[in-house]
């Protein structure tokens, strides 16, 4: 007992130890923020000229509107994804149709392709549909992602019959009884979905990197990578903006941790 | 129930169906399926977005085949992967086992501390490294400093670039990919470990007896998935190093990114993004091999 004991002992500082190496840089990212241009570079645990002027330097018109961009995209895209995969996904696990295993070979078929082998190929459809530079093409293409529709299946094989069945009785239609009933009570594969479809939206860097060059619809992303040049990089205002950036993802992050945890165990989704 | 009255129903429901699936559908095929249709088409033809498209039959196709830096582009890729792969698939392994040993509490902190880099977007851990990694003035090399090491030039020098780069992708991803191992380790049923505890088996031995072969489909999907991410990772090169230096960092996809975007070879661009994918294709057709078989053994 004692033996296991000072095993787990071992193992847990060990654990500590890689997970202190693990988040440091993320400590540096904001103690940074804090710091001056002079003073960035120096290696302090607490920034002894503590001062926001690189925050405030870091907070510009530009910044503010590309936050702005992604907060737009990331929700339109997550709102909308929720609805369609929800409805698709029951379709395929309640109603009886014509091509349905058809239909099922065309979603498990886009479920193998990634983002990045159909970039070039994409943009030129998009491009064709004259929706390069517009806040449609940011948004339009990544919302179809197969994992969604596949997740909800799953969900709504397991979903009670009865509370439809009851619902349909009442004289309540079937876009009715999704609605009001089905939607509601799946809460359990909407919120890992919702964290997966916003941190994936918000961290895409590619897509509006690729479709959009127009400045209005920049997304933060672009944005901060557009800041890093060369050998003139203004460190302390780029980790600034980095910081400031990354707190919505940490805030949703920070109360869906449990859940995004569960999510992982029992979906394997990103 | 009349059959009349069964067809209305199952017409009803099909209805139903149609306006359900339906928007998901069409999404699906207008950009996922048509811009794979698309490539093919557009491979036979040189284009550059601005004047006519004009058809060359397979020359793209015989081009890439003598491409020397895209055979170069393919190698740097399988490089990325040869390290990436199994040092993530080692390290998260062994924290998933280590997570295990310890209580609940402690376990579930230490896993949200691996997890936190996750919600750190790529764009923002590559910012973050390339500050880290500065050369003379940046964190790491202070360290190093601390620790007798002279200063490295990290994503500086053709030699560490690649390494340093990995290191960053690691960095994002160990704590989510440990979380898939302890999952399936955790499902293990308790009975059989302490089967093997009672004959005398030891951790190891209990480790590659009974914990490893059973945790066997996560491991392909593991191995399958960052395989497929490692022919796939592009943003992290393009901001960290946009290929250099000297070419080091030069993988596939972004090989195919300047072909297109930067030198606008839109049916170049195109023939090499349909090799690419033939490629990645038949990794998920082995992954799907593999864990089809799993579900008739298991």
């Amino acid at each position: 007992m004692t033996v296991n004991k000072v095993r787990s002992w071992i193992i847990g500082i060990l654990l500590a130890l890689g997970a202190i190496a693990v988040i440091v840089p993320i400590g540096v990212l904001f103690l940074s923020s804090f710091k001056t241009k002079a003073s960035v570079f120096v290696i302090s645990l607490a920034p002894d000229t503590f001062t926001i002027h690189s925050i405030v330097q870091a907070l510009t018109p530009g910044l503010l509107h590309a936050l702005l961009n992604s907060l737009i995209v990331s929700t339109a895209v997550t709102v909308v994804a929720m609805f369609l995969h929800a409805m698709a996904g029951y379709a395929l696990a309640r109603f009886d149709f014509p091509f349905k295993r058809a239909t099922f070979v065309v979603i498990l078929g886009s479920l193998m392709i990634p983002m990045t082998s159909i970039l070039v190929p994409l943009y030129m459809v998009v491009r064709l549909m004259n929706m390069t530079n517009t806040m449609a093409g940011l948004i339009v293409p990544l919302l179809f992602n197969a994992y969604g529709i596949f997740l909800f299946r799953q969900f709504y094989f397991d979903f009670p019959k009865e509370l439809e069945e009851a619902a349909e009785l009442d004289g309540s239609g079937r876009f009715g009884t999704f609605l009001r009933i089905v939607l509601p009570l799946s809460r359990p594969v909407i919120v890992p979905l919702t964290v997966a479809f916003f941190l994936g939206t918000w961290n895409n860097y590619l897509w509006p990197l690729v479709v959009n060059q127009d400045k209005r619809f920049e997304t933060v992303q672009v944005y901060l990578a557009n800041q890093i040049s060369g050998y003139n990089t203004p460190w302390n205002v780029v980790i600034a903006s980095a910081a400031i950036s990354v707190i919505p993802v940490f805030v949703l992050f920070f109360f869906l941790q449990r859940q995004l945890r569960e999510g992982i165990s029992t979906t394997g989704i990103k | 129930m009349g059959t009349s009255q069964g067809n209305a129903r199952r017409r009803r429901e099909s209805w139903a169906a149609a306006l359900f699936i339906g928007p998901d559908l069409i999404g699906l095929v207008v950009f996922v399926l048509l811009p794979i249709l698309f490539a093919v088409y557009v491979s036979f033809f040189g284009w550059n977005l601005i004047s006519p498209m004009k058809f060359i039959g397979l020359a793209n196709y015989r081009r890439l085949a003598t491409d020397s830096d895209w055979w170069l582009s393919m190698g740097r890729t399988l490089q990325f992967a040869f390290i990436y792969v199994p040092v993530l698939f080692a390290i998260s392994l062994g924290l998933a086992v280590a997570f295990t040993k310890l209580t609940g509490r402690t376990s579930a902190g230490l896993r949200s501390a691996y997890l936190l880099p996750f919600a750190v977007t790529s764009v923002i851990a590559s910012t973050l490294w390339m500050f880290l990694y500065q050369e003379k003035t940046g964190y790491l090399n202070a360290f190093l400093n601390l620790l007798g090491i002279p200063d490295q030039p990290f994503i500086g020098s053709p030699a560490q670039a690649m390494v340093s780069v990995v290191v960053v992708v690691l960095w994002i991803n160990l704590g989510y990919t440990s979380m898939l191992f302890f999952s399936a380790i955790r499902q293990i049923p308790a009975s059989l470990l302490e089967a093997a505890r009672l004959d005398g088996a030891n951790g190891w031995k209990t480790f590659w007896g009974i914990t490893f072969p059973l945790i066997r489909p996560t491991s392909v999907f593991v191995v399958v998935t960052s395989t497929i991410a490692s022919f796939q990772i592009l943003d992290i090169i393009l901001v960290m190093t946009r290929g250099g230096p000297a070419n080091a960092t030069q993988v596939g996809v972004l090989y195919i990114y300047k072909r297109s975007f930067d030198q606008l070879q839109m049916g170049y661009g195109s023939a090499l993004s349909v090799v690419m994918f033939v490629i990645l294709l038949v990794i998920s057709l082995i992954q799907l091999r593999f864990t089809r078989r799993n579900n008739l053994e298991g």
